[in-house]
């Protein structure tokens, strides 16, 4: 009859919501509680039974004696639930808060049933909800395991709604998570191949170069390097006249259609404008300004196609410029922009490889949130947390202090994706630099939800997501599988 | 986590102005914020004096015999300036020494408010008299006081001994007040004359022939011209601060000989061992309240309180000398031979042998006149009630402020305070009461909340109800200068603030930044500062919300010494006179408004850092801004038996230690040690990680959760201390000498100590310990270990290997201590729980306790006689219970569970008698530690029964 086992039970102050143990098999629970009680509703509550569970019951039946439950001590059954405490173990006295290490059981009738410590009976403190507890009679206890049991059903059902459509959203964070994960490695094969290229290209221009340098050194001396371009009109210009379809974006095509190489005036190859674009897919307005547009302002390599150069005028150049280069200036500075490509190419692999090298989750659930920030304000404060990456402060007046970067999940064993860790924030005046740890929640939205300093300078965070909902859920199954 | 950053931008902006201290990671005081005897004028004027022959001089003409008081003029015979001297024979074995000017040039200052009353006097009676001096009877025995003339001393002798000696050294002096020598002198002498007659309009005791007058004031006039005027009289400059010193130099200074004594204890608050030491060497130990950031340990440097009560003793005879000045003083210890300062006319009287060993102190402060008790005991036990008598006993704390106190700068929020409170009941440890520091007012405006992170005080606190739990929250004395604050503007509207030396408001720089200091030596100002813990005053003030007073030096971050300018002004007084009382006052006012706002029902719970003496009426003390070190666990013991020695039994150390971070060892150790000891309260600095006490593994959470909960089960016991030291002034925690007085080998413990009378302490203060050497003192006696319930013979030194879980406890053979063994969450769910009598047999088979039931926490014990005293004596084999008050009436519903006969025998029948018959009880009996454990008496706490062990 008895389905679980009572060592499982929870303590009476375990909440349904986050413990992780119970919920379902809790379901279930109520209803077996329910029938038992009504059938042995027959011989309940005598002062000798107070305090005992049902499947215990059979060893306080009405009898001479008692044995302690160790074994340890046969005592007259009188001295049972009598407010002195006979066993070692404690349980002679169920009922009563005689023994130290005794424990009184809520039976809590349409609630879930619970162990208290033994301290806790006739204290003054309503601790089960059915008042059992305070059976002295001193203190009044309204029973409100109805309610309760109404509304922790409630919260649970409604939990487990959230629960299931925060799977719902995990498992179309998991597909993107697939997708995203498949183009960042593409995006990395393509940088490594564009790398491989360049550092072909690269020992071909460094022997010309040396042949170039032999000959600038007869011809003429070096010739300071250009002024800084005018910014962003002139760039935005030449960028309004590239973008051939004007969708506010430079294609590969687009790029050939106007700019050539420099020396030759012959057309780029797609991997030349890669490069010189910072990377594969078309580049905006911004993109351009930080790559294209600057080697156009150094007029190394390419230009602008002649064509529309007259469209234009010369990019804004000042008169050194506009003295044809030598053959040995060009050479150089083919090499340097070669060079720099080169680096940036190097460095943008280097931080894809860091993204692709962190453990996103089992499922790479997490992978969603690299990149992304989350905010939460809180008084006169902003909370900035960015997973993967950093958590920042940010007062109102204004000043940011780091509260810590990425360093690994934190969580135990069995829940290692339930927590983050950020460290080696913004040393603490007179202290430690500051640590940020983030727990995971499952929701079925993704926010910053909470922000707590508990100690100084050691900053708790909630976060919520949908890819945290599996863990909670096999938790849950785990509890059910071992209660019942 | 907002108000964390702000508090330390305020630092940052009190760092950048230069005032705060020095925070910059010096881990010890900054002494040079703080005064040398040679940097405080007065001091260095007085220690430079010379031990030539005394100027004074008594003029036995004056002389004047009333019933008990006796007044005769001095005169210093080097500037002819007069003294009165005041003699009066107290009740209780204690005699009064009064000395001012005859007539000063304005009225010095004599401290009230001290003193619970007028001290009953006792007649005096002339036994001799000739031209040498005076001899008085101090009573029907031997005890007799003879003044001898010239050069002015006072001897009080018991037969042929001389017990203490005054101006045997002849270091009286006396600074008379006189006008300054820039200013005209007939301004001041009009000045000086109207004074006179303010005086003589409120004085009966000037009433003085007019002819004796004139030939003083002229003689004054006279000596003045020769007086010599020495650097700092007028003005003195601390590193950026000046003492204007309106009225010059006025400070006194008495010797008092102690012929046969090596020990002498008390003037609190140094962190200082028990005994004091000779100070000839070094400064002398000075007592100025201050806040002293990082203080040093084994320095005679002056800290928070200030209690001028120094005790003497040997085998012979227990002494207190109560120097009633509130004023910066200084105390010089030195030690001499006794034949080396006896002459006069006492050597007609008694004699001393040349080379037994003498104690000298001596008393000097900065102005007041002098006003010494000397408290001629014998037994220490005298001694404390002598000084009861004068200033009063302890308060009697509610019950549950006996528990555990968990505190912190600070609980964040009501979450936080929710939380903390739940991880209590999580790991079952036992808690009463939670604090919050001054993070949880807005802004620093103390009657308020911070609207952010407390936005319902009275849910939170109504929280903690629901759990039978209590708050303290702090209310400190310094008052933010801001316009939109109600405190600041009553009292500036009602102008109750100390004033500057330019009768402006004072002002100084505390935790809210500018602040203004109530002037709490005003009566008004107390009453009206009462009437604002009323609760429709403090909003969101509960009953289950009590206070705590910090920074009541008071602190003032910018002022000299981080305390208040010398010159500010007080009514008609200057800081300088009042300095010490200060913390008294505010500590007194608010234990006013706790009894005010529940109708004069319920006991206070005040805790204050600054103190006098006469601070145990009002509530609990702490040693301060401690430190987490093991020399700060380790001088907790003596600075607390010290504090004990002069009435304020109610005294705790932060546990844990303020600054720094404990180790896992050190905190534990410091929890066995503070649960042993009267106020128990973990508290941490602001900028430490969270410690508490499930913070450090489970097995760490369960040695503190045994420590505490020793406490708990002993609280039946601490209570009825806490009753006597109320009753008697007797102090709860006590060094072994009180109680063994004639054994020397107790006159220098302070590594372990007595509460009461039966329990012996002994805590593991040092690091990596395997052991302690316990001193079990008494001949024939015996003590039972606390836990094991071994045996040990007294008089003996034991050594008691120790684990991480020991707290070496002896209980005392002859004793019995009533315990509630069920531990449960608060002192408050134990109130209706059963006792169990831990009786321990003297080697003659006998022991006696005592039961002491209450309600737990109002007045009704005093005002209605509703309590339960008992005596519990075991004799004859038979344990009984006797009614030690018989007019009182209390009913509880406590019973008795158990009763353990420690070194008892196996009886052969156990029988309990009552007023309802007789019946047999279930025992047993453990051979291998001879306990005899009887089962489930089960009788009222409160009834007559008897049980007999056949």
């Amino acid at each position: 009859m008895v389905l679980f086992k009572e060592v499982l039970l929870p303590k009476c102050n375990e909440s349904g919501g986050s413990s992780g143990y119970l919920p379902l098999a809790l379901i279930m629970q109520y209803h077996i509680v329910v029938a038992v009680a009504i059938c042995s509703a027959v011989f309940v509550d005598s002062r000798k039974i107070r305090g005992i569970s049902l499947a215990y019951r059979k060893f306080y039946k009405e009898k001479k004696t008692f044995l302690c439950l160790d074994g340890s001590k046969i005592i007259p059954f009188d001295q049972v639930n009598d407010d002195y405490c006979d066993c070692l173990d404690g349980s002679d006295e169920p009922g009563t808060a005689a023994c130290l290490n005794g424990r009184f059981y809520c039976t809590n009738l349409g609630f879930r049933p619970c162990y208290i410590q033994s301290s806790r009976v006739n204290d003054g403190i309503c601790d089960c909800c059915d008042g059992s507890d305070e059976h002295d009679k001193r203190t009044r206890c309204p029973n409100t395991c109805r309610n309760l049991g109404q509304q922790e059903r409630a919260a649970l059902e409604a939990e487990m709604r959230a629960v299931d459509d925060g799977m719902h959203l995990k498992r179309q964070l998991i597909k993107e998570g697939v997708s995203m994960w498949q183009e960042k490695q593409n995006q990395l094969k393509d940088l490594q191949r564009i790398l491989s290229g360049l550092q072909t290209k690269l020992e071909a221009h460094r022997k010309r170069k040396l042949e170039a340098d032999a000959h600038q050194a007869k011809v003429m001396g070096v010739l300071k390097s250009p002024g800084d371009g005018a910014g962003g009109k002139t760039a935005a210009r030449i960028f309004g006249q590239l973008d051939i379809n004007k969708d506010g974006s430079l294609t590969v095509d687009e790029v050939q259609a106007g700019v050539v190489n420099l020396q030759d005036d012959r057309s780029l190859t797609e991997e030349e404008v890669t490069a010189l674009l910072g990377g594969p897919g078309p580049a905006d307005l911004f993109r351009f300004q930080q790559t294209l547009w600057r080697s156009l302002q150094a007029a190394k390599k390419v230009k602008i196609k002649a064509d529309l150069r007259g469209d234009l005028g010369p990019p804004n150049e000042g008169p050194a410029t506009r003295a044809a280069p030598s053959a040995a200036r060009q050479g150089e500075a083919n090499l340097k922009e070669m060079e720099e490509a080169l680096e940036t190419t190097r460095a943008e692999i280097g931080n894809l490889e860091k993204v692709l090298s962190t453990d996103y989750g089992s499922s790479r659930e997490f992978l969603y949130l690299q990149g992304q920030c989350f905010q939460l304000v809180v008084y006169e404060y902003t909370y900035s947390l960015c997973p993967f990456s950093h958590v920042t402060q940010k007062s109102s007046t204004g000043a940011e202090v780091s509260l810590g970067k990425w360093r690994y999940w934190a969580g135990p064993q069995e829940h290692p994706y339930s927590r983050m860790e950020f460290e080696d924030g913004a040393p603490c005046w007179q202290g430690p630099p500051r640590t940020t740890l983030v727990t995971l929640t499952c929701g079925t939205e993704t926010a910053l939800k909470r922000v707590r300093e508990p100690t100084k300078c050691q900053y708790i965070m909630e976060l919520w997501t949908p890819s945290a909902c599996e863990q909670q859920r096999e938790a849950r199954r785990r509890g059910v599988h071992s209660e019942l | 986590m907002a108000t964390f950053i702000l508090s330390r931008l305020e630092m940052v902006w009190f760092l950048v102005a230069g005032v705060l201290l020095v925070l910059n990671g010096v881990r010890a005081v900054d002494r040079s914020n703080f005064k040398t005897c040679d940097q405080s004028s007065f001091c260095k004027r007085m220690r430079t004096m010379g031990l030539d022959q005394s100027p004074y001089r008594a003029i036995l003409e004056t002389l004047e015999l009333s019933d008990s008081r006796l007044t005769l003029q001095l005169i210093n015979d080097n500037n002819k300036v007069r003294l009165l001297l005041e003699l009066y024979r107290l009740q209780g074995n204690m005699t009064r020494l009064k000395i001012n000017e005859l007539k000063p040039l304005r009225s010095r200052f004599e401290v009230p408010d001290v003193l619970v009353g007028e001290p009953p006097t006792k007649p005096l009676s002339m036994v001799s008299r000739d031209e040498a001096g005076v001899v008085l009877s101090l009573g029907t025995d031997a005890h007799q006081l003879v003044l001898n003339a010239r050069p002015f001393r006072l001897d009080i002798v018991e037969g042929a001994r001389v017990l203490l000696s005054v101006n045997g050294r002849g270091l009286l002096a006396f600074e008379h007040l006189r006008p300054r020598k820039d200013t005209l002198s007939k301004i001041s002498s009009t000045v000086g004359s109207m004074w006179d007659s303010i005086k003589n309009m409120f004085s009966s005791n000037t009433q003085k022939d007019s002819e004796g007058e004139e030939t003083t004031e002229g003689a004054q006039e006279e000596g003045e011209e020769r007086e010599e005027e020495e650097p700092g009289m007028w003005e003195e400059t601390f590193k950026s601060h000046v003492d204007s010193k309106p009225n010059g130099p006025s400070s006194i200074s008495l010797d008092f000989s102690l012929p046969g004594v090596e020990h002498v204890y008390g003037i609190p608050e140094h962190a200082e061992n028990l005994r004091l030491k000779t100070t000839d060497k070094g400064d002398p130990y000075r007592l100025y309240n201050l806040d002293v950031f990082q203080y040093e340990l084994y320095n005679p440097m002056a800290l928070y309180g200030a209690v001028p009560v120094l005790l003497s003793h040997n085998a012979q005879r227990t002494m207190g000398i109560f120097w009633l000045n509130a004023a910066e003083t200084w105390v010089d210890i030195s030690a001499n031979t006794a034949g080396k300062t006896l002459s006069g006319k006492v050597l007609d009287h008694a004699q001393v042998p040349s080379d037994a060993p003498q104690t000298d102190v001596r008393w000097f402060s900065e102005s007041g006149i002098i006003d010494v008790f000397i408290m001629l005991g014998p037994k220490p036990s005298d001694v404390f009630t002598q000084y009861a008598s004068l200033t009063g006993t302890q308060s009697f704390p509610p019950l549950s402020t006996l528990g555990y106190h968990q505190c912190r700068w600070n609980y964040n929020d009501q979450e936080d305070v929710r939380a903390v409170d739940a991880g209590f009941d999580e790991h079952d440890i036992p808690y009463d009461f939670i604090w919050l520091d001054i993070e949880h007012t807005d802004g620093k405006r103390y009657f308020t909340w911070d609207a952010a992170n407390f936005p319902q005080p009275r849910d939170m606190l109504r929280g903690l109800q629901d759990k039978r739990r209590k708050m303290v929250a702090i209310v400190d004395p310094h008052i933010k200068v801001d316009s939109g604050y109600r405190i600041h503007n009553e009292i500036r509207s009602r102008n109750l603030y100390v004033k500057d030396k330019d009768g402006g408001n004072y002002e100084g720089w505390c935790w809210p930044g500018t602040a203004g200091y109530p002037d709490f030596t005003d009566p008004e100002m107390r009453a009206w500062w009462a009437s604002m813990f009323a609760y429709d005053k403090y909003e969101g003030s509960m009953e289950n919300l009590y206070t705590w007073n910090d920074m009541n030096e008071p602190s003032v971050f910018n002022g000299p010494e981080v305390t208040m300018h010398k010159d500010a002004i007080h009514g008609t007084w200057e800081h300088r006179d009042v300095h010490n009382l200060y913390g008294l006052y505010v500590q007194m006012a608010t234990a006013e408004g706790l009894i005010q706002r529940s109708g004069g029902v319920e006991r206070p719970f005040v805790l204050t850092r600054a103190f006098f003496a006469g601070s145990q009426r009002y509530g609990a003390v702490w040693t301060g801004d401690n430190a987490a070190e093991w020399g700060h666990l380790k001088i907790s013991i003596p600075m607390c038996l010290s504090l004990g020695l002069v009435g304020i039994s109610f005294c705790g150390a932060d546990v844990g230690g303020f600054f720094k971070n404990p180790g896992p060892e050190l905190l534990v150790r410091w929890y066995q040690t503070g649960a042993y000891q009267p106020f128990f309260r973990a508290h941490a600095h602001l900028d430490t990680p969270r410690r508490e006490p499930w913070l450090f593994g489970p097995q760490n959470t369960a040695l503190i959760r045994d420590a505490v909960r020793q406490r708990y089960a002993l609280l039946p016991y601490w209570y009825q201390l806490f009753y006597h030291a109320h009753r008697t002034g007797e102090p709860v925690m006590r060094p072994l000498w009180v109680e063994y007085p004639q054994d020397v080998a107790t006159f220098t413990i302070d590594d372990q100590f007595l509460l009461g009378r039966h329990l012996l302490v002994h805590p593991v203060t040092e690091q990596g310990s395997q052991g302690v050497s316990v001193y079990l003192p008494g001949v024939g006696e015996v003590w039972y270990d606390a836990h094991t319930f071994r045996r040990h013979d007294g008089d003996q030194n034991l050594f008691v290997p120790v684990t991480l879980s020991s707290i070496p406890v002896f209980q005392r053979g002859g004793s019995i201590i009533p315990r509630k063994v069920r531990i449960r969450r608060s002192s408050t769910c134990m109130e209706n729980d059963p006792y169990t009598l831990y009786v321990a047999l003297s080697p003659q088979g006998t022991a006696d306790g005592e039961i002491y039931i209450d309600d737990g926490h109002t007045f009704n014990y005093d005002r209605q006689k509703q309590f339960i005293h008992r005596r519990l004596t075991f004799a004859n084999s038979s344990l009984s219970s006797s009614n030690l008050s018989a007019d009182s009436q209390f009913t509880t519903a406590s019973w008795i569970e158990r009763v353990l006969i420690l070194g008892g025998q196996e009886p052969s029948a156990v029988t309990l008698r009552t007023a309802d018959g007789s019946r047999s009880l279930e025992f047993e009996f453990d051979a291998a530690t001879s306990v005899l454990t009887i089962h489930k008496p089960g009788v009222n706490a409160g009834s007559d029964w008897t049980v007999l062990l056949q």
